[in-house]
């Protein structure tokens, strides 16, 4: 090969390295401020105060957290397997985290624009679930292997009714790539696929709340019955890994029904100079959403969530798929 | 070297090397995790072979579906005894016989073996640059293999009757 291929092969990976570190600080830096935001609005919601000692107004109060869980000594238990005691929070946090690379933040602007992209984002979630079932098997611990074993059942049921719902959108943009998708809705009357999916936009909301395992379907981690559910054994880091993990996963499933269900990067004026203003915009709506939701709601009972999956959520996004197609083969 | 055939290789390695250790493996759980390395690998190979669309539908459906079902199973079940078998076989002359019978079929066939090189870009049917290989996949599923993609379904349609039919009957009997 000759040098100047050589020289640009070498430039472009340094570029797509760079790249990707900044998405990934800024994904870092929203998983931070997102903890953040949850205590505070969960607090304003049961008449309390939340964090306010750190900086103004609490707001250095992550940074503080983050300074406690690293300074913490790193236990492992005397009969934990290590290998799988250790790669579990690594699959956790890669599979979470990987999904940012594949949303389009705005029209010129994805890490990887690849034509299948939503299937990949579906890959990974899928994929994440080891990371829940071999904490819970190498932990050696009677709540952690409960706890995992009802997150793997659970997610495994979810993603079913989470890819069904998808499906329907797959089949109004004609296309498996997420920047297609939002250009496919900006072509539609509504511009955004909310308005005539919604149904499917109820479902995956469900279901992607369950797929991270957040209240009101946080069984896996249930305090109550599991203590901690499947990280019990896990401490400082390894456990902050967990969490960063649970925190990427709402930020990924939320931006990813920003870019299937409400336009993406698209709203109703330009902004100029800051193109994914209306992404971050939307962003932020679910992700409170999520936090009221988990102010809001009592935690299911086990069967109950089963239930819920199977019997009203799968068979309602199936009819849902059905009339979809019956509507595309009409018009 | 090119790079392709430089990854190329890569993969394959750690394709075979983690497969042979899936079977001597004597803990079960360690036996789906080295397997699960195997097709994530394998996936890979189906990127390099240009097929995206195949990547998504193997760690969908193998990595995601098919082996978190084996890891229930492996949980489930009590292998306490079976990982204290011996993997190898103790009698000599049962084990030289199956050594002789496996390396005549590998020597029959090791001209093909060595024929065999790994081509880049891969051959494909069909025209990549015109339409996506989702688009061309569908195509020929719904055309060319329609048949066969019908009673895939109605096989598996028949499966889910069958599991269906298990369930009710332990309802009625407990």
């Amino acid at each position: 090969m000759e040098w100047s291929s050589w020289y640009s092969i070498i430039f472009n990976f340094i570029l797509m390295v760079i790249a990707c570190l900044v998405v990934a600080g800024i994904g870092l830096l929203h998983v931070a401020y997102l903890t953040y935001a949850e205590r505070k609005i969960i607090a304003r919601m049961q008449q309390r105060l939340g964090p306010n000692r750190v900086g103004p107004r609490g707001l250095l109060q992550p940074f503080a957290d983050m300074i406690k869980l690293l300074g913490k000594e790193d236990l492992t238990p005397s009969g934990v397997d290590k290998p799988i005691f250790w790669t579990a929070p690594l699959i956790s946090l890669v599979c979470a985290g990987t999904g940012l690379a594949l949303i389009p933040l705005w029209s010129k602007f994805v890490l990887s624009n690849i034509n299948v992209g939503l299937l990949f984002i579906l890959a990974l979630s899928a994929l994440s679930s080891y990371g829940v079932i071999l904490s819970g098997w190498g932990s050696n611990s009677r709540y952690a292997f409960l706890g995992g074993l009802r997150a793997s059942a659970q997610v495994i049921s979810y993603e079913i009714a989470m890819s069904l719902s998808l499906l329907s959108v797959v089949l109004m943009a004609g296309s498996l790539n997420l920047q297609d998708i939002v250009k496919a809705q900006l072509n539609t009357p509504y511009k955004i696929y909310i308005i005539p999916q919604i149904v499917a936009f109820v479902v995956f909301i469900i279901s992607a709340i369950a797929e991270c395992n957040r209240t009101p379907f946080d069984l896996p981690e249930c305090e109550n019955e599991l203590v901690a559910g499947y990280f019990v054994e896990y401490a400082a880091m390894k456990f902050s890994i967990f969490y960063l993990a649970e925190y990427f996963g709402m930020i990924v499933m939320s931006a990813l029904a920003v870019t299937c269900f409400l336009g993406g990067w698209a709203g109703p004026f330009e902004i100029p100079y800051v193109p994914f203003f209306w992404f971050l915009v939307k962003l932020y709506l679910l992700l409170f959403f999520y936090i009221w939701v988990r102010a809001t709601l009592p935690r299911y009972r086990y069967d109950q969530l089963m239930g819920l999956g199977w019997k009203v959520l799968i068979p309602v996004a199936l009819a849902n798929l059905f009339v979809t197609a019956v509507f595309k083969l009409i018009l | 070297m090119s790079w392709d055939l430089l990854i190329f290789y890569y993969l394959a390695i750690v394709m075979i090397v983690s497969t042979v250790l899936a079977v001597f493996s004597r803990n079960p759980v360690y036996t789906v995790l080295l397997v699960l390395i195997m097709i994530v690998h394998q996936a890979f190979v189906l990127l390099t072979l240009g097929s995206d669309f195949l990547t998504a539908v193997q760690l969908i459906v193998y990595a995601g579906a098919v082996l978190v079902l084996f890891l229930f199973v492996v949980y489930l079940i009590n292998l306490r005894k079976e990982t204290q078998l011996n993997i190898f076989i103790k009698r000599f002359s049962l084990s030289f016989i199956i050594f002789l019978v496996s390396m005549f079929f590998l020597l029959k066939n090791l001209g093909v073996l060595v024929a065999l090189k790994p081509t880049f870009p891969a051959y494909l049917p069909f025209d990549l640059e015109k339409n996506s290989n989702t688009w061309w996949i569908a195509t020929y599923l719904f055309t060319n293999y329609l048949l066969q993609f019908e009673i895939l379904g109605v096989i598996l349609l028949v499966a889910i009757f069958g599991v269906v039919f298990l369930i009710r009957k332990v309802r009625e009997v407990g």
